[in-house]
């Protein structure tokens, strides 16, 4: 029982990191309307950067708030200099840059860290596990499903009680009346794909001392953000986070099992809601 | 519409004197692949990134087939077209039904399905290692694995799925995905069953992936995982758009400069797709409309040229 339960901890806690995930994609994808296929390896960019940069600074917490403003960063380059000129270019052209985009980031990876993976340590005070009574639990995991709530809720917040997240939902409504009344969009795109980077990058970091580090944890990412917003509706954030809770959950259970399954699974669930319901879990196109 | 065929022809007999069979075989057997990509893409205007979940389901189940049971190669290649359709066939299902972003994300995550399903059952696939021991086809006391005479058998299949293709974009169904490509919406109201045509693409460009996989799995006696993964998805499509996708001789061009760069960047470095990944961003970037629009605007200069 308490190994089922354990299980069903882990599923929420990869699952939340699948809502992270996805919800960055779906601000990218809904306000920009571009298909990212860039958004894995930016997942996995976060994870070296935060390895790399506690390595270097010596302390987990100032590199886990560090890493993902580089990943930002880098996201705001990429709009800047590549994806700004392509939005008159169709889905195709779209596709194919941002594909060009995350083959290039994810030879660099190779090329700067190395083909072979490595593991990582979460820092001293998270180490070992906690009793919660029905189970002894990793405390790190713990951390990671509350810090991802709490991202969670920040951009929640961000978009349902800010100004500036009023004019993101409403740029993925309707981008013409944006615009027409007066808001600056060029603007607005930046800092969405900058936020979703962001959002891929601090997934990553925190995923970095769970799954440790290796160059093909971009691409495996980058399907499961993309079951999330196909299962979640793009801009919804209600959706992303029970879309990324039931495949985690599912996976973790199903890896108890049949190891094997264990990325399959995640598929296997997306095609099958699809088969009930086509048009996503909340229904919208 | 006489001069494509004409040049086809003759790359297609002097094409082995000047590069390596091996790769000659491939760039027909990749513009099959192609032409199937294209009918989704450039006919009915559905940006499938899954193209590889045909082609590599077709190779391994025909190469198993072929492997395990020793069936007949033409047998084998027949089952390929077959796998090819009707993994299309469940792939298209569950896409058709979405549109726009969505659909060219389920493309990819039930791509993913096949991919880590081949990864996983290392029992058949031979998961990372990939699948070896896929013999060719003998025929009439002929020996395929000359290069040379299976070289005349992709380029003289190649030239059959040409013709084929050619007679289904000209056909009325041909017709009907050009008018779900140009105004879904009309082509629905005016009585289509729009839905369904599109399964219908997704089923014929299947077959065509199919026997592309099977051949690509003879030509070189394994089914390697890439053959199943997103990035050769993302090839075709390279390929398909370089070579221009409003035209059925798009892929074909297309396929020619896609075999070319890759044969020739991962003889210089390791880390090739990286510089493939450049070549992506500066297509994009500097030759939107593909080589097809390039070559017509020189020709319409050039003629404009002579006439003064």
């Amino acid at each position: 029982m308490s190994f089922v339960a354990a299980q069903i901890l882990n599923g929420i806690a990869t699952g939340m990191l699948y809502a992270l995930m996805g919800l960055g994609l779906s601000l990218i994808t809904g306000i920009l309307n571009i298909p990212n296929f860039a958004h894995g390896a930016l997942f996995a960019i976060g994870a070296y950067f935060l390895v790399s940069s506690a390595l270097i600074i010596g302390n987990f917490w100032v590199a886990l708030l560090v890493a993902p403003i580089g990943v930002a960063i880098l996201g705001l380059v990429i709009e800047y200099a590549g994806i700004r000129r392509l939005y008159a270019a169709g889905h195709d052209y779209q596709l194919l840059f941002t594909f060009g985009l995350a083959l290039i980031l994810s030879e660099s990876i190779i090329l700067i860290w190395g083909p072979v993976g490595s593991s990582y340590l979460p820092p001293e005070i998270l180490r070992g596990g906690a009793d919660l009574g029905f189970t002894m639990y990793p405390k790190y995991r713990l951390f990671v499903m509350v810090a991802a709530g709490l991202l969670v809720f920040a951009t929640w917040l961000f978009l349902e009680k800010t100004r500036y997240g009023a004019i993101m939902r409403a740029g993925i409504e309707n981008k013409e009346m944006v615009s027409l009344l007066g808001i600056d969009i060029k603007m607005l795109f930046t800092v969405a794909f900058a936020l979703g980077a962001y959002l891929a990058g601090i997934a990553g970091a925190l995923t970095a001392p769970i799954r440790g580090l290796n160059p093909g944890m971009g691409p495996d990412m980058l399907g499961i953000a993309f079951v999330v917003v196909a299962l979640g509706g793009l801009g919804n954030l209600l959706g992303a986070i029970a879309a990324g809770l039931i495949i985690g959950v599912a996976q973790a259970l199903v890896a108890a099992y049949w190891t094997e399954a264990s990325t399959v699974v995640i598929y296997a669930v997306m095609a099958v809601i699809l088969l009930v319901r086509p048009q996503g879990l909340f229904g919208i196109r | 519409m006489k001069k494509p065929i004409i040049l086809i022809l003759a790359a297609v007999l002097l094409l082995p004197f000047l590069v390596r069979p091996a790769i000659a075989s491939e760039i027909w057997l990749f513009a099959i692949f192609g032409l199937g990509a294209n009918l989704l893409l450039g006919y009915t205007g559905l940006l499938s990134f899954g193209q590889a979940t045909f082609f590599g389901s077709a190779a391994y189940i025909a190469g198993w087939m072929m492997k395990v049971h020793g069936i007949n190669a033409f047998l084998a290649l027949a089952a390929g077209v077959g796998v090819g359709a009707a993994s299309a066939a469940v792939v298209g299902y569950l896409c058709v039904q979405r549109s726009g972003l969505y659909f060219i994300m389920l493309t990819f995550a039930l791509n993913q399905l096949f991919y880590f399903t081949a990864y996983q059952w290392t029992s058949i696939t031979g998961g990372e290692d990939g699948m070896p021991g896929v013999p060719r086809p003998v025929l009439l006391g002929i020996d395929f694995k000359d290069p040379l005479v299976y070289y005349a058998f992709v380029s003289l299949l190649f030239l059959i799925s040409l013709y084929l293709m050619r007679r289904i974009v000209e056909s009325p169904l041909g017709k009907i995905l050009q008018a779900i490509r140009e105004n879904e919406v009309r082509a629905e109201a005016v009585g289509y069953d729009v839905p369904r045509f599109k399964l219908l693409a997704f089923v014929i460009g299947g077959a065509f992936s199919g026997l592309a996989g099977v051949l690509y799995a003879m030509l070189f006696g394994i089914v390697p995982l890439e053959s199943i993964g997103f990035v050769f998805s993302g090839n075709v499509i390279f390929a398909t758009l370089i070579g221009g996708s409003g035209s059925l001789y798009g892929p074909v061009i297309g396929s020619f400069v896609f075999i070319w760069l890759s044969e020739s960047m991962s003889t210089v470095w390791a880390r090739w797709p990286l510089l493939l990944g450049v070549a992506f961003v500066l297509v994009v970037m500097f030759l939107r409309g593909g080589v097809v629009e390039a070559w017509t605007r020189f020709w319409s200069w050039r003629s404009s040229k002579q006439r003064t």
